[in-house]
């Protein structure tokens, strides 16, 4: 059978959340690194197909993936973290604690951010040849893609962060029910149909992921986009991430936990 | 068709010139289940020329080792019940020996050598003792695997220096490897050792392929025909061997299929369903009522997410085999009825109470005489598995559970390692080890096996657990992933969560959460010893303990007010200055 109960694959939600904060500091960097990396090249390969097809639907189709070869390599991404780590927590697993739960974020994010700052410098040298010519057609857009996300943000003001937040929200809903939809089948094929939905669906949605825009926009500071680090930190990453923690814990941890799992007070076990 | 065990065996033996045969041998070739329990064994004694009564002292090593050594329990590795048996039957020719002539002489009592082999699973053990020998047969040679127990002080003289029926004790030589298809052993006293070489031994096997009886006896016809001591020899040729992945477990498993998901009020092999106790990604737990006997009984079946997973499925098998054999009542047992089963589950009996982990929520802070008989009765649970060659492996509050009248009991058997079952099989664990990590001894985490010392560590850190509500290392100890990281491990001391706890608990329940297993105490016992009844070592350590360490309240208070004398007297000094 392919499609496991809402209560295996709850238990099975914790239990992975416990397993990020048993992970050993190397290996919790390692991991986010890698994820941090391959979806940064999905990002960079979905805005390619996207230029090159003048389509946007197709690069959305295609985007999942790179979170599909991260998810099945058994990577980290801090938006999968901030749905699952917590769950440890609320469940009481022995020594869990929110200070682990936040070490394991800030490694994470560290992970994911090296990860996609990599790539995003390894992207540059190819749009641009080595920085011995402007960018082609792909660099130009990937310059432009941060302008209209920071400033274009900043230039409404209070709307603007308002928007930024919940597009953000958005986003990690639908990438961590994808996490989450991976856990239910049993089989290769069939995490790769449920991880293939949600993402196809935030990525055509222009919802704000802290991931891709970690690559999106140090590259496009390094193609020329006109805005500024300090833009980017405070008009994306920032809100971004809070974003990505709020809809992740919120609408797919809590809402899952709280209806399917439950905790009896005499729980017995053979 | 799985292959299976199978081999073939001749003996003969021959009297001395002196008229009776003080050699004695004997082989057992079970069938069935035995045989992949226990194994074929064979087994040769020589007694001693100069006694008289060293014939019983033979008949009676090979008898009796042939009849314990399949009595004792499945669960026992080969070495430990080998060793078990020769002991008990040493310590009978000794006090025979001690009952006769022989109290005066030991060259009259009832001595003899022994030497036998088991052939179990895919493994050969050899257990030995004096001058009689084993050999392997290779293409030019024989290769002895034995040492001769003789000490030779003249070129003429020489005594056994060890035997069966010398001394109260016997120290056993104990050998074991794998064994492979085609090898041939001989075991032979001394009497059948000097004329044997390989060319004859080949001769032999080739003439008489399909009666190796007839190969042995023309052997020790030939080895009689040049000497004039008793000659005894036995051949073991192994013609199969089972498959690597002997597990006895596998092959019970093997013909049930896997149930349906359960549900309330339906029935299922004979029993009705109740409600669901635990659904989780490991397995379903059901409270069922047994229509037979109308009595509960708790069904465990494997999760969906595991059904494919052959390891976990063969734990299934095992922890009712674990269950059926370890008789304590801190250990959960399995249901007693024996139907004809058509699928793959587990039933035990039903314990009405609380977890553990449960216990610990509505304690906190408890104080140490409720945490004491806890531990205690967890320890007995432990120590009746040790004590049949099983770890737990995986102790945790959740595998613990404590009945309405206070008892406290092991459940969830399907981690544990039974040594008999696992002896002679390659582990090929290439995941995680099975258990817990915060409960995790963090040697097993670099890798080394289990052993009755890290089952000690996750009872000392369930008591840790139980006093402070936290573990001891945090979440760093189930991090470990280098012996760097191991020395790194930081003991947060007990008392910095609860000072008003005697000093020396913290020792008792540090020294069992050392992070060197040879550091920790021996064995359960003696760590319930010690939180009883600690030695005085535990004490002394407390008082050498810097006073930070001991007291930091106070040390910081110390330095506060040595501090506050500094600041008046700087104060004072600079007023005063011009």
């Amino acid at each position: 059978m392919a499609y496991l109960a809402p209560a295996e694959f709850v238990t099975k939600m914790i239990d992975a959340g416990e397993s990020k904060l048993l992970m050993s500091t190397r290996d919790t960097l390692i991991r986010s690194y890698m994820a941090g990396a391959i979806l940064a090249l999905a990002a960079a390969f979905a805005v390619t197909v996207t230029v090159n097809t003048g389509n946007p639907l197709i690069g959305a189709i295609l985007f999942p993936v790179g979170f599909c070869m991260l998810y099945l390599l058994g990577f980290d991404l801090l938006t999968g973290v901030f749905t699952l780590a917590p769950l440890a927590v609320l469940d009481k697993r022995p020594g869990a604690t929110w200070r682990a739960v936040w070490r394991n974020w800030s490694l994470v994010f560290t992970g994911n951010f090296a990860g996609a700052i990599t790539v995003a410098l390894f992207m540059a040298i190819i749009f641009t040849n080595g920085f011995s010519e402007p960018p082609n057609g792909v660099g130009e857009k990937i310059g432009h893609i941060g302008e209209g996300r920071t400033v274009g943000y900043a230039a409404h003001g209070a709307a603007g962060m308002l928007t930024l937040f919940v597009r953000a929200v958005m986003c990690n809903w639908m990438v961590s029910t994808g996490v989450v939809a991976a856990m239910m089948s049993t089989t290769v094929s069939g995490k790769v149909i449920a991880m293939w939905m949600p993402i196809m669906v935030f990525f055509y949605m222009g919802f704000e992921h802290s991931i891709v825009n970690m690559y999106l926009f140090p590259s496009g500071l390094m193609l020329g986009g006109d805005f500024t680090f300090m833009d980017y930190m405070i008009w994306n990453e920032i809100p971004t991430v809070i974003g990505n923690l709020v809809g992740g814990l919120t609408f797919v941890g809590a809402t899952l936990y709280s209806t399917h799992y439950k905790t009896g007070a005499k729980r017995k076990v053979g | 068709m799985r292959e299976s065990l199978r081999v073939s065996v001749g003996q003969h033996s021959l009297a001395g010139e002196h008229g009776t045969n003080q050699d004695f041998h004997g082989a057992v070739l079970p069938t069935g289940a035995q045989l992949a329990a226990k194994g074929v064994v064979l087994a040769i004694a020589d007694g001693i020329g100069s006694s008289e009564v060293s014939h019983l002292a033979s008949q009676t090593a090979v008898g009796a080792f042939l009849e314990d050594y399949y009595a004792t329990s499945e669960a026992w590795t080969v070495r430990r019940a080998a060793q078990r048996v020769l002991g008990a039957t040493n310590a009978w020719l000794h006090g025979q020996t001690m009952r006769s002539d022989g109290r005066f002489d030991k060259d009259r009592g009832y001595v003899c050598t022994f030497s036998a082999l088991v052939l179990k699973g895919r493994q050969i053990h050899l257990l030995h003792v004096g001058d009689s020998r084993i050999y392997r047969l290779h293409a030019h040679s024989l290769e002895q695997l034995t040492k001769d127990h003789r000490i030779h002080h003249a070129a003429d003289e020489s005594y056994l220096a060890r035997a069966l029926g010398i001394g109260p004790h016997v120290e056993i030589d104990y050998l074991s490897w794998e064994a492979e298809v085609g090898e041939v052993y001989l075991l032979a006293t001394d009497g059948a050792c000097a004329q044997l070489d390989a060319v004859s031994v080949h001769q032999a096997i080739a003439e008489y392929e399909d009666d190796l009886d007839a190969a042995a006896a023309r052997l020790v016809e030939h080895a009689r025909a040049v000497g004039s001591d008793d000659a005894t020899l036995q051949l073991l040729r192994i013609d199969t061997l089972p498959e690597g992945d002997g597990l006895e477990s596998r092959r019970r498993r093997e013909g049930l299929v896997l149930p349906q998901l359960l549900a309330p009020r339906m029935e299922f092999e004979g029993f009705a369903i109740v409600r669901e106790l635990q659904v989780s990604a490991r397995s379903h737990v059901w409270l069922a009522t047994d229509l037979e006997s109308g009595r509960p009984v708790v069904l465990k079946t494997p999760s969906i997410d595991l059904r494919d997973d052959d390891a976990y499925l063969d734990s299934f098998v095992l922890e009712e085999w674990v269950a059926r054999r370890v008789d304590n009542p801190h250990v959960i047992k399995a249901w007693p009825g024996s139907r004809r089963r058509e699928a793959l589950y587990v039933a035990m009996e039903y314990i009405e109470g609380q977890t553990l982990a449960q216990w610990m929520v509505d304690h906190p802070s408890p104080p140490l005489d409720l945490v004491r008989p806890i531990i205690e009765q967890l320890a007995l649970g432990l120590q009746a598995l040790h004590s049949r060659d099983m770890l737990h492996r995986d102790l945790r509050p959740e595998n613990v559970m404590i009945d309405h009248a206070g008892t406290v009991k092991l459940i969830d058997l399907a981690s544990v390692c039974v040594g008999g079952l696992t002896e002679g099989l390659e582990m090929t664990d290439a995941g995680a080890p099975p258990g817990t990590l915060q409960y995790m001894a963090p040697e097993c985490l670099l890798g080394e096996t289990a052993s009755p010392s890290a089952d000690l560590f996750a009872l000392a850190t369930i008591s840790y657990q139980m006093l402070s509500g936290q573990l001891p290392y945090g979440l760093e100890s189930a991090r470990v992933r280098t012996p760097r990281d191991l020395r790194r491990l930081r003991y947060v001391p007990l008392r910095h969560l609860r000072p008003e706890l005697p000093a020396w608990v913290d020792g008792v329940i540090g020294k069992a959460l050392h992070v060197m297993p040879g550091k920790r105490q021996e064995a359960v016992s003696e760590f319930i010893h010690d939180l009883r009844a600690p030695s005085a070592s535990f004490q002394r350590v407390q008082r050498r303990l810097p006073l930070v360490e001991r007291d930091p309240v106070l040390f910081w208070k110390v330095l506060s007010v040595l501090l506050a004398l500094t600041v008046v007297a700087l104060v004072f000094h600079i007023s005063v200055a011009p």
